[in-house]
C-alpha cells in the first residue's frame, strides 16, 4: 500500500553493539524503517532477537551506536515506544479496560481523549463486552490480546513486538495476525515484529530483516510486497517463505 | 458475579473462550448422600461433641466433676456469665476487654510495620540500617516479653498492648517486605516501557502488587494477636476472656475454662472475617472465577 511514494524515513539504527562482558551479542547493526512501516525480524533461536529489542526499547543500555526517532535519540520518557512482550503482561489489579488505557494514563493524556481511543480500540479488538474483566478471569491468549490493545493505544511511535504469538494455538494465531494487521492499517503505526516462524513473518509484514547467529548482524533484507489479504497458498508467498528459511538455516 | 457470562458471546468463537459453571446433576441415591460435603460435614462434627459428651460423662479420663464439662454445661456456663458478672463485667465485657487489646495492639503494630516493610523493600538504606536489629530480635517468641513488659508498664494494659505490638509486628513486617520483593519483574518493565517514571512503578505495580501478600501477613498477626492476650492475661488481668479462663481454673469450673476457650475461638474468628472482608473490598481483582 505505501510504494512509490516511501513516506520519511521514522526510526534511524546506527551502529548498534552490545556486549555482556566479553560476549558480543549485536554487532555494530545499522538499518532504518520507515514511518507506518511493519518490519519482521526473523533468525535462528539463541540469536539475540529479545537483547535486540531490549536494546532498542531502551531497557537495556546499548555499548555503542545509538537509535534515534524522529532524529532524536530514543527515549521512552519522551518518545512513544511500546512493547508486547513474549508472556501476557497484564497489571492483575486492573480490569480489561483500565489495562488498556494504563499507557495512556501514564502518558498523562486527558480523561476525555482515553475514553474515547478506549472505546474505539476495545470496539476493533471485540474486546468491549470483557471490560470490566479482571485477568485472572480470562485466558492467557485474551491476555495478550490486551497487551497488544495497550501497545496500540499509545499511538506509538515505534511497537516493538517480541514473539507475542509464540505460545499460541494455529488457528487462534491466524485470527490475531489478522486482527494485528488490520489494527496496524487502521492506527497507522511503525511495527517492528520478532518471531521466529518465518511463515508468520511473511504473512505479517513489508518486510523482513534477517538476523545471523551470535554476534549479530543483519544477514539479508527481503521486501514483502504482495497484495492483503495474503494467501499462505500463493506461489510468491512460498517463494518468499522458502528463501527466508534459506538464509536462516545454518545446518 | 453476573458480568463473567457476557464475555462468552463476542469472543467464544474466536478464542474459544468458555466461561460458566457446571453443575453435574445425577440421580439421587444412596452413595450420593454419604458421599456429600455437607453431609460428611454433620457427621464430623455430630461424631465429635457426641465423643466429647461421652467422655465427659463415662468419667473415663478421671478426675471427677472437675476434669471435664459436657458440651451443654459449658453452653449453661457462658449464659450464666452473660447475666452474672464476673469481676464487675458480664461476658460480653471481657469479650469486648480482650478484642479491645487485640484491636489496638494490632492496629499499632500493622500501622508501623507494613510502611516499614515497604520501605526495607523499596530502599536498600533503609533495609541495611532495619534489618539486622529485625533479625536480631525476629527469633525472640513475643511472651517472653511479658515479665519485662509488666516490670516496665505495670499490670495494666499498656503491658498486654505491647505484647501484641511485638507479636504482630513481625508477620506484618516480613510479608509487606515480601510482598514487594516477589513481584514480577516483567510489570515493572510494562511501566518503563510505557515511560513511566519510578514512582508509577511504586503506586500502580509495588502497593497493589504487595496487597496480597500484606493482608496474608495481617491474618498471621491476627492469630498471634490473639495468642498473646491470652498469654498477656493469664499471667496477670482483671478483666478479658483469658481472666475468665483462670477464674475458672482457681474455682475448679471445667465448663468456665472451657467457655473462655470456645469464646476466644469465636471472637478470632470473627475478627478474621473482618480482615477477610476487607481484603476482598480492596483486592477485588483477586477473586477467580467461579468452578474454573
Amino acid at each position: 500500500m505505501q510504494d512509490a511514494a516511501r513516506p520519511r524515513t521514522k526510526i534511524e539504527v546506527c551502529n548498534l553493539t552490545k556486549r555482556f562482558g566479553e560476549l558480543l551479542v549485536l554487532d555494530d547493526i545499522s538499518f532504518s524503517v520507515a514511518e507506518g512501516e511493519f518490519v519482521a525480524i526473523v533468525g535462528p533461536t539463541g540469536c539475540g532477537k529479545t537483547t535486540f529489542l531490549n536494546t532498542l526499547s531502551c531497557l537495556l543500555p546499548a555499548s555503542n551506536g545509538q537509535i534515534l526517532i524522529d532524529g532524536t535519540p530514543a527515549n521512552p520518557k519522551r518518545h512513544n515506544i511500546s512493547y508486547v512482550f513474549q508472556e501476557p503482561t497484564c497489571l492483575p489489579w486492573r480490569t480489561v479496560r483500565e489495562n488498556v488505557a494504563y499507557g495512556m494514563e501514564v502518558k498523562g493524556r486527558p480523561q476525555k481523549d482515553i475514553d474515547e481511543r478506549l472505546d474505539h480500540i476495545l470496539n476493533l479488538v471485540g474486546l468491549t463486552q470483557c471490560a470490566n474483566l479482571y485477568p485472572n478471569q480470562i485466558s492467557a491468549s485474551m491476555q495478550q490480546r490486551i497487551a497488544v490493545s495497550r501497545a496500540f493505544a499509545v499511538d506509538p511511535d515505534l511497537l516493538l513486538m517480541d514473539e507475542p504469538y509464540g505460545q499460541l494455538d494455529v488457528k487462534l494465531r491466524f485470527y490475531l495476525e489478522d486482527e494485528l494487521v488490520s489494527l496496524w492499517r487502521k492506527l497507522q503505526s511503525t511495527v517492528l515484529f520478532i518471531t521466529h516462524n518465518i511463515e508468520e513473518a511473511v504473512y505479517v509484514s513489508e518486510r523482513i530483516l534477517v538476523l545471523s547467529n551470535k554476534p549479530t548482524r543483519i544477514k539479508a533484507e527481503v521486501k514483502v510486497d504482495l497484495p492483503r489479504p495474503r494467501d499462505f497458498m500463493d506461489p510468491e508467498f512460498v517463494r518468499i517463505r522458502e528463501h527466508v528459511t534459506d538464509l536462516i538455516r545454518w545446518w | 458475579m453476573s458480568q463473567e457470562a457476557t464475555c462468552n458471546a463476542a469472543s467464544s468463537s474466536i478464542a474459544n473462550e468458555t466461561v460458566g459453571q457446571v453443575v453435574d446433576r445425577g440421580p439421587l441415591n444412596l452413595a450420593r448422600i454419604l458421599t456429600n460435603r455437607w453431609f460428611l460435614h454433620t457427621v464430623s462434627i455430630v461424631a465429635f461433641f457426641s465423643l466429647w459428651d461421652w467422655l465427659a460423662r463415662s468419667n473415663v479420663l478421671g478426675g471427677g466433676s472437675s476434669a471435664l464439662a459436657r458440651p451443654l454445661e459449658v453452653l449453661e456456663q457462658l449464659a450464666v456469665l452473660t447475666r452474672e458478672e464476673l469481676a464487675e463485667l458480664t461476658l460480653w465485657g471481657h469479650v469486648w476487654a480482650s478484642t479491645q487489646r487485640v484491636v489496638v495492639g494490632f492496629s499499632i503494630a500493622a500501622a508501623i510495620a507494613v510502611p516499614l516493610g515497604l520501605f526495607m523493600a523499596l530502599n536498600r538504606y533503609v533495609n541495611a540500617i532495619v534489618k539486622p536489629l529485625f533479625d536480631l530480635l525476629k527469633p525472640m517468641p513475643p511472651i517472653s516479653w511479658i515479665s519485662i513488659s509488666i516490670l516496665w508498664f505495670g499490670i495494666g494494659e499498656t503491658s498486654k498492648v505491647f505484647i501484641i505490638v511485638l507479636g504482630t509486628f513481625v508477620p506484618c513486617l516480613l510479608n509487606a517486605y515480601n510482598g514487594v520483593r516477589l513481584v514480577e519483574p516483567e510489570l515493572y518493565d510494562v511501566v518503563r516501557m510505557l515511560g513511566g517514571r519510578r514512582r508509577d512503578e511504586i503506586l500502580h505495580v509495588c502497593f497493589p502488587a504487595s496487597f496480597p501478600a500484606i493482608f496474608a501477613g495481617l491474618q498471621i498477626s491476627l492469630s498471634i494477636a490473639w495468642t498473646c492476650v491470652l498469654a498477656a492475661e493469664l499471667v496477670s488481668a482483671r478483666s478479658g476472656l483469658g481472666y475468665i479462663i483462670v477464674q475458672g481454673m482457681n474455682l475448679s469450673q471445667p465448663a468456665m475454662v472451657i467457655g473462655g476457650m470456645a469464646v476466644i475461638a469465636a471472637a478470632a474468628w470473627g475478627t478474621t472475617l473482618l480482615v477477610t472482608a476487607l481484603e476482598r473490598k480492596l483486592c477485588p481483582w483477586k477473586r477467580k472465577i467461579a468452578g474454573l
